[in-house]
């Protein structure tokens, strides 16, 4: 293609988005909505899921032992456990050393034990760290086969939740996506077939002097796209800026959150946007054309 | 250069538009394709330029056959047509100029090239004064000429006119058939649907009579034959 073609390509689409402001803007506003939703789920979906990893990483395994055994029973058990690959310390939790801690989290209801008179129910115990965190569970297993282990528990049921809470949004989150974004394509399609309608005289002198097919489609797949990048270009900058605020506020009162750092994070994010506001964009041109390329 | 062999039309909704026609038409010709309204001769022209498709024969157009021509293939082969309307269809928006470099600039020629062309074609039909016009300022036949400029500018083997002269006084249409005789001086073939009698009977041209979907008349320096 000429440079002087795509001169051309670029000036005609320039045009016609003038021409059609109203459309144009109305398309440009229902990419830009569907693109930040898109983007505000993805990123509370990917923060989810790092919060996820970031604690499943974070977890140590409870070893909860038999209670009829003995010292050196629980010693060998000790050494069983780290011996096992993947186990990186092993910390021994006596009985009432357990209570001690037990009564200090309870604070100011200490009262609550008082029912228990002098028995101690909780269980001596292991605290396992794993060198790797995608280990963890392996490793729990394994603990759970050895004689003596009562049961062995790590954080699971937090980061199943988690999990499962993302699995959730993002479902729910791709449905209204592709709502969104079939709202967007209707939109830039329809704005298109006004800018083909108003120029199918234009496009019908083309066709007799001998314009190609491509020649003709150009501008207004140029068009679409520039809505789409447009719309998309609006979504990216409220987006960053909104996350930018709130990483802000997490940091300053909630610091423990494990947020994912604005940069690259935003970018890449921006950089899909624009490519998916591109194609909708052409998308929706290409939908108007299909039928007006017969003539 | 236009070969017709046993072509037929038969419209989607049954209407028959030509039935059976044999026509050669050899470079350089300038023939009138004359009858009774409706009786077949747009669809005549519409099939050498490919906008309707016939339903069976063969047609062969400047070496090649219409019928079993791929639909990328057509932009390329409407290179070698200029086709004149008798509604001018000029772009509004666009001055003189742009209309006829309009043709050149779809098919990318190359800007040097298209100035020299244009302005050798503007100089052809007589209105190089009015490079900067638009077309709602010009005549009816000022138009139809800026028209027939840009059909020529790309250097077509053949000129399909239909009715080019259908909107036009008697004075005005006799400039644009003098117009069309210079350029088919120059070596293109002209074919040309038209009822307008004054005209044929003046240029005294080959005419073919179409009726009814049939051929009924092939005549050299021939007349238009029917009565107003």
């Amino acid at each position: 293609m000429k440079i002087r073609t795509l001169e051309y390509f670029v000036r005609e689409a320039v045009v016609s988005l003038k021409r059609n402001s109203l459309m144009s803007f109305a398309s440009v506003s229902t990419v830009a909505l569907s693109l930040l939703i898109l983007g505000i789920f993805l990123v509370m979906v990917l923060n989810l899921n790092n919060m996820a990893s970031t604690l499943e990483s974070q977890v140590q395994i409870s070893v909860y032992l038999q209670d009829n055994l003995n010292d050196l029973e629980i010693r060998e058990t000790g050494t069983r456990i780290s011996k096992l690959s993947g186990v990186s310390q092993v910390l021994y939790i006596n009985k009432d050393e357990a209570m001690s801690r037990f009564k200090k989290r309870l604070g100011d209801q200490q009262g609550l034990l008082t029912a228990l008179g002098d028995t101690n129910p909780l269980p001596n115990a292991f605290e396992v760290k794993v060198d790797k965190p995608e280990r963890v569970k392996q490793v729990a297993e394994a603990i759970g086969q050895i004689k003596g282990v009562e049961n062995a528990k790590f954080g699971q049921e937090v980061v199943e939740h988690l999990f499962n809470l993302t699995k959730m949004m993002r479902i729910f989150g791709l449905v209204l996506i592709i709502f969104l974004a079939m709202a967007a394509l209707f939109i830039i399609s329809n704005t298109i077939r006004l800018t083909v309608f108003a120029r199918r005289k234009e496009i019908g002198i083309m066709k007799y002097v001998g314009a190609t097919d491509w020649f003709i489609r150009w501008p207004f797949l140029i068009e679409g796209m520039m809505l789409g990048i447009g719309g998309a270009l609006i979504a990216v900058l409220l987006l960053g800026q909104v996350y930018g605020a709130l990483i802000q506020q997490v940091y300053q009162s909630l610091a423990f959150l494990p947020l994912i750092p604005q940069y690259p994070f935003i970018t890449n994010i921006s950089i899909l946007l624009m490519v998916v506001g591109a194609s909708i964009g052409a998308l929706g041109s290409t939908i108007s054309l299909r039928k007006f390329m017969r003539v | 250069m236009i070969h017709m062999t046993n072509v037929s039309k038969v419209y989607d909704n049954g209407s028959v538009a030509l039935s059976d026609i044999n026509v050669d038409i050899e470079k350089g010709e300038f023939v009138f394709v004359v009858g009774p309204s409706g009786a077949g001769k747009s669809t005549f022209t519409k099939l050498i330029f490919r906008e309707e498709l016939p339903t069976s024969g063969q047609l062969v157009v400047n070496g090649r056959n219409v019928g079993a021509m791929t639909s990328s293939e057509v932009p390329y082969f409407r290179r070698s047509l200029g086709i004149v309307f008798q509604d001018y269809r000029l772009l509004p928006n666009k001055t003189v100029y742009e209309n006829v470099a309009f043709a050149m600039q779809v098919i990318e020629a190359p800007r040097r090239e298209m100035q020299k062309r244009v302005n050798h074609v503007l100089d052809l039909v007589g209105l190089r004064n009015k490079t900067r016009c638009f077309p709602s300022e010009l005549s009816g036949g000022e138009q139809q000429r800026i028209a027939i400029a840009r059909a020529i500018v790309n250097s077509p083997l053949v000129v399909i006119a239909d009715e080019p002269t259908g909107n036009l006084d008697p004075d005005t249409s006799w400039e644009i058939m003098k117009i069309f005789e210079r350029i088919n001086k120059g070596g293109t073939t002209i074919v040309m649907a038209t009822h307008d009698k004054t005209v044929v009977d003046n240029m005294r041209k080959r005419v073919i009579a179409v009726e009814k979907s049939r051929i009924v008349r092939d005549q050299v320096k021939g007349v238009y034959g029917y009565e107003d």
